[in-house]
């Protein structure tokens, strides 16, 4: 453990080929996380119909163990007579994309913020950390419906708004990860050798705040997927008639009273199985790589 | 130290500062309430009457002056929509929040925290992952859907419950639920994650050394000091709460600021959106502020840090 | 029991004496309530007609709260009703009213001949400036007498004082000046069948029977609106029985509510039909400068299947953009739902395989129709990718002239064809964005028509062009679907033309 040169990288990750490092690896969660993907990249060959065109006359068709429903439509059909399966399927694919860019986008500007904020400190962690501030006064939604009102609805824009509103909590997290890091031997001394800031801050300090922000994402997916179903249920969500779980989910919400389940009751599965997943991945993820990280 | 207050409080105003300029531009370059508050194809010489009315007919910098001005006076204008003073809106409906924030957040802690005290004694076990999944199932559906599922069964169904609507404790109790399970999951992590370290720590060891019985080791010892951070973090969720409660106030109408906000800004009300935004955005700066000054009181470090 | 009723009674003697007299009285006509769960928040500028805006929500209250002195009764759009009786002079210059003697407002006072001039002059809400630009002056020679004199004969001064804006709508003027403008509007009085009792902003509002009330005796004791946004919690509201009435139930949660032992569907056609716009008709370069192509999009749609869907049928295929209700409305042609001419139009015009034809934008609390067109299009080869826009930022896009392409629009407002036309047809209309000169041009020569026949034929003329051009594709006309629960004996649905909502409420009652 003796640190010798500036350069070297911290222990953490030494361990990292130890087969123990596997224990309690959650099988389940990951392989649903994998056959969502995989429907995802696939969806064109499995999707039976085409998602976004139905039959006005053949609407709320039962899936086919009910009365009323039948083979051609194995999930049944929805409020304009489109395929539920088909629109499952695609929707596997928007809202992967939409959850995962959305993540991303989150997590690079709260990522590199964060780490502005708290290695150079002084007035950029004063300017950086009064916008979170004022952010995080504004209500996520309050937000979200702002920005859909001056971008207007599109996917882009949805990734780009969910993004917009979530990077606080990254900042905040990295920031705080990063001011400990700071009094890290290996970093004193890159700046003892002289090492410029530039350098110390993409060298040394984002490699080792990488964790957080990967464990933070898998978090963050579930909180992006369900805050993009509440967007549609105030109406500014993913635009329809693409399928999006969570579109689909508040499109069919009035059905639930009147027996229509399944145009609720089937995406909002599908969303419980990803975020449980992502979630409970993330749980491990983060025991696994840093067990500091547990206010999340 | 006093330095430090000063210059923490100089920034703090630069916060309020950024929040009532963002908010005041956002409010206006999305839309123009006349075109709401009249119907579409309403003449010109109503919506030039009403934009009089409201004084949208004065320069940027004008309205933004006045709204400073009534921020600063405590007045807030009068609602485009409601038509009656903005403060009295808010305080009207501000005890609702704070009445369902409060509710939801007992439900979730007593959802989350003996969740997360069962999953840590047993880590790995089965109620570990029953805790686990349980909790994180309030967070990975709608709100809306939950909600939705709730009246089907309780007001449709059973016929027990009122479907929306506040004023007796039954009327809580739905939306209190919805609220409280989204939040159980993030009490019963840090509930969690809290025990194990105070589980592991040297003075648990040293009670179990003694040979106390283990669920007073637990009950006791642990559970008492794994408590503070939870409670730390539902402090903060409480201010969240009122905040992030718009849908579920939607679906039970539950008159609280949530939709005050929501409604406030699909109607472009902007003294109303203006008023509960810096409000919030106030009390969520001088929590923020606060916090800041103890933690330097207490760890002089900080001072010198910045 | 005897002793027990006595007991009542003396204790509730005791309480009127301590002043709880209001709480106590509820508590016995308690079964004389009915209940509203209302889709809209409830503003107080709705308690004041002096308010009145060009939207029919208002008069969902002042039908309660207040009374005109010509307004839209069952069976006759312009019934006197605070007044007896009214004529016009034979040159068309002056009108005059003659007060109904007995009428009062809440606070025991009589409604005078000064209170009818003194709410016209105070009155500032829709098209206020117009109506007394052209009025010389009101004269109230004694108590029951009141005179409208105009600078010129204004054949359409009826339809507006009396629906088309809060002008003729009566306040207490003594009261008024007593309590000011805001003390007005947090305690209104006025002279209809239903008094103030309390309100809670966004939340509800409850009112109670005016014993007094000129035209009859209100049947049901106390009125209860209750804001419900969520259509769905408004359906198991009224499932429930915690509300009687329940407005605006859509589609599969309509038919639901039709199919429930109990409850109701009661529909009410709105003077607010829905279309989509062409915004680049006017663009040479664009697919929909080509008059085959818009027709084809009409023909495209099956106007009724979607009314079918999403009203239960109930929405009436007009096939045009003004009003069906409206004074010089044109009758077009029906509507016809032909996709094979549709293709044929589409081939003819260039686009055999289709076309990308941009952006469909509407108001996005209405995506659910907007979507089920575009299922149509898209079948049609017409691609277009739908732009819900959230409606406060819909309706700026859309008078701001930003939007193009497709633009699904809808209006409700008062007035008639010509004031429609100069809205959403004529050049510089709030919401055009291109014009046609030969319309221009009749539109200006109606304006200083001063002959109804000539004037109508040339109005005629106007929407008969709008209809040939395929100017706009016309949707349907609004059908607005409620709950009634068992409870409800009449609830006062439909029995006013033009009024979406239950009125008038004293003809309400509660079944046996």
């Amino acid at each position: 453990m003796a640190v010798t040169s500036p350069t070297v990288t911290p222990p953490t990750v030494a361990s990292r080929a130890s087969f123990k490092w596997l224990e309690g690896f959650p099988t389940i969660p990951v392989l649903i996380l994998l056959t969502i993907a995989f429907v995802a990249l696939f969806a064109e060959l499995l999707a039976p119909y085409d998602p976004q065109v139905g039959t006005l006359s053949l609407r709320y068709r039962p899936p086919f163990w009910q009365t009323g429903g039948s083979m051609a439509h194995l999930l049944g059909t929805d409020h304009v007579g489109r395929d539920e399966l088909s629109r499952l399927i695609f929707g596997a694919r928007v809202s992967m994309i939409v959850g995962i860019t959305a993540v991303m986008v989150a997590g690079t500007i709260g990522t590199v913020l964060g780490i502005l904020s708290g290695y150079l400190g002084g007035w950029v962690d004063q300017v950086i950390m009064r916008i979170a501030d004022a952010w995080l006064a504004l209500p996520a939604l309050t937000f979200a419906i702002f920005l859909a009102a001056i971008v207007g609805p599109s996917e882009f824009n949805i990734v780009i708004i969910l993004g917009a509103v979530y990077w606080t909590r990254y900042a905040r997290v990295i920031r705080g990860e990063v001011l400990s890091l700071k009094q890290r031997e290996f970093v004193r001394l890159a700046v003892v050798a002289g090492c410029p800031k530039h350098v110390i801050m993409w060298r040394h300090i984002l490699p080792n705040v990488i964790n957080s922000a990967v464990v933070l994402g898998t978090l963050m997916l579930g909180v992006v997927i369900v805050t993009e179903a509440a967007l549609s249920f105030l109406g500014v969500g993913v635009p329809p008639p693409k399928p999006a779980w969570g579109l689909m989910m508040s499109d069919g919400k009035q059905g639930l009273m009147v027996g229509h389940w399944w145009l609720t009751v089937l995406p909002g599965l599908c969303i419980m199985l990803m975020v449980l997943s992502a979630n409970l991945l993330g749980d491990w993820l983060r025991v696994k790589l840093d067990p500091q990280l547990r206010q999340l | 130290m006093k330095q430090y207050i000063t210059r923490r409080v100089g920034y703090s105003l630069l916060s309020l500062f950024l929040l009532s300029l963002t908010i005041f531009l956002f409010v206006r370059v999305t839309g123009d309430p006349t075109t709401l508050l009249l119907e579409p194809g309403a003449s010109e010489e109503d919506i030039v009457n009403m934009r009089h009315q409201f004084g949208l007919d004065q320069p940027l910098w004008v309205q933004y002056g006045l709204f400073v001005k009534s921020f600063l006076t405590g007045d807030f204008g009068n609602s485009f929509y409601y038509r009656s003073p903005v403060v009295d809106l808010y305080f009207e409906r501000l005890p609702n929040s704070l009445l369902l924030a409060s509710v939801a957040m007992v439900l979730s802690l007593l959802i989350g925290i003996p969740s997360g005290v069962l999953a840590a004694v047993r880590v790995g076990g089965f109620w570990d992952s029953a805790g686990k999944v349980f909790t994180l199932l309030g967070l990975s559906l709608p709100s809306f859907f939950i909600g939705l599922v709730l009246i089907l069964f309780f007001t449709v169904y059973l016929g027990w419950l009122p479907s929306s609507g506040a004023g007796t404790a039954a009327h809580l109790i739905m939306p209190a639920f919805t609220l409280g399970w989204y939040f159980a999951a993030a009490h019963m992590r840090l509930t969690r994650s809290s025990m194990l370290e105070v589980l592991g720590s040297e003075y648990v060891k040293l009670a179990r050394l003694k040979g106390l019985p283990e669920a007073m080791v637990i009950g006791k010892h642990a559970f008492k000091n794994a408590l503070i951070p939870v409670i730390t973090l539902a402090g903060i969720n409480l201010v969240v709460m009122i905040n992030v409660a718009v849908v579920v106030e939607t679906v039970f109408a539950w008159p609280g600021i949530g939709r005050l906000l929501y409604e406030g800004i699909s109607f472009r009300d902007f003294p109303v959106v203006q008023a509960v935004v810096v409000i919030g955005g106030s009390m969520i700066i001088v929590v923020n502020l606060l916090v800041d000054i103890l933690y330097a009181l207490i760890d002089p470090r900080i001072r010198l840090e910045s | 029991m005897a002793q027990n009723t006595e007991l009542t009674r003396r204790s509730l003697m005791a309480l009127s004496a301590l002043g709880i007299v209001a709480s106590a009285r509820n508590a016995v006509a308690a079964d004389g309530q009915l209940t509203w769960g209302v889709h809209v928040s409830l503003a107080p500028t709705w308690f004041d007609p002096a308010e009145t805006p060009g939207i029919i929500t208002p008069f969902m209250l002042m039908y309660a709260l207040h009374d005109a002195m010509v307004k839209p009764m069952p069976g006759n759009g312009a019934e006197p009703c605070l007044a007896e009786k009214f004529k016009a002079a034979a040159d068309g210059l002056s009108y005059e009213f003659t007060v109904r003697a007995g009428a009062k407002f809440h606070n025991g006072d009589p409604v005078t001949a000064e209170d009818v001039k003194f709410s016209f002059e105070r009155y500032r809400g829709t098209s206020a400036q117009m109506m007394k630009e052209r009025v010389a002056k009101v004269e109230a020679p004694d108590d029951r007498t009141v005179r409208f004199v105009l600078k010129e004969p204004w054949p359409d001064f009826i339809t507006f004082y009396s629906s088309a804006t809060g002008a003729g709508w009566i306040v207490p003027k003594k009261y008024v000046e007593k309590v000011g403008e805001d003390g007005f509007k947090k305690a209104p009085i006025g002279a209809g069948p239903y008094r103030f009792v309390s309100f809670t902003p966004g939340v509800s509002l409850v009112l109670e029977a005016f014993d007094d009330y000129w035209r009859k005796k209100p049947t049901v004791k106390r009125l209860l609106l209750k804001v419900i946004p969520e259509e769905a919690t408004r359906l198991a509201a009224l499932k429930r029985g915690e509300v009687d009435i329940a407005y605006s139930i859509r589609g599969e949660l309509a038919e639901e509510l039709r199919a429930t032992p109990g409850l109701t569907l009661k529909s009410v056609v709105l003077q607010a039909p829905f279309w989509i716009y062409f915004a680049d008709q006017w663009d040479e370069k664009s697919p929909w400068h080509d008059q085959r192509v818009r027709e084809a999009t009409r023909y495209a749609i099956d106007y009724k299947a979607i009314s079918d869907a999403l009203t239960l049928g109930f929405s009436p295929i007009t096939n045009s953009m003004i009003p069906n209700g409206f004074e010089f409305y044109w009758q077009p042609p029906p509507a016809t739902y032909n996709p094979e001419k549709a293709k044929k139009l589409l081939a003819e015009a260039g686009h055999g395989k289709g076309f990308d034809a941009g952006d469909y934008y509407c108001d996005s609390s209405y995506a659910n129709v907007a979507e089920a067109v575009i299922n149509y299009l898209q079948e049609a080869g017409i691609r277009v990718k739908l732009r819900p826009l959230e409606r406060a930022a819909f309706y700026s896009g859309y008078s701001q002239k930003k939007l193009k392409n497709l633009i699904q629009g809808a209006s409700g407002a008062f007035g008639n064809a010509a004031t429609r036309l100069a809205a959403f047809v004529v050049k510089d209309g709030a919401y055009c964005y291109g014009n046609y000169p030969d319309i221009d041009e009749l539109y200006a020569k109606q304006e200083s028509e001063l002959d109804v026949a000539k004037r109508t034929e040339i109005l005629h003329r106007i929407q008969q062009m709008v209809h040939e051009k395929s100017m706009y594709a016309p949707i349907w006309q609004l059908a607005f679907l409620n709950g009634v629960g068992k409870r409800v004996g009449e609830s006062g649905f439909g029995l006013v033309k033009g009024n979406a909502y239950s009125a008038p409420y004293e003809d309400v009652t509660i079944k046996k």
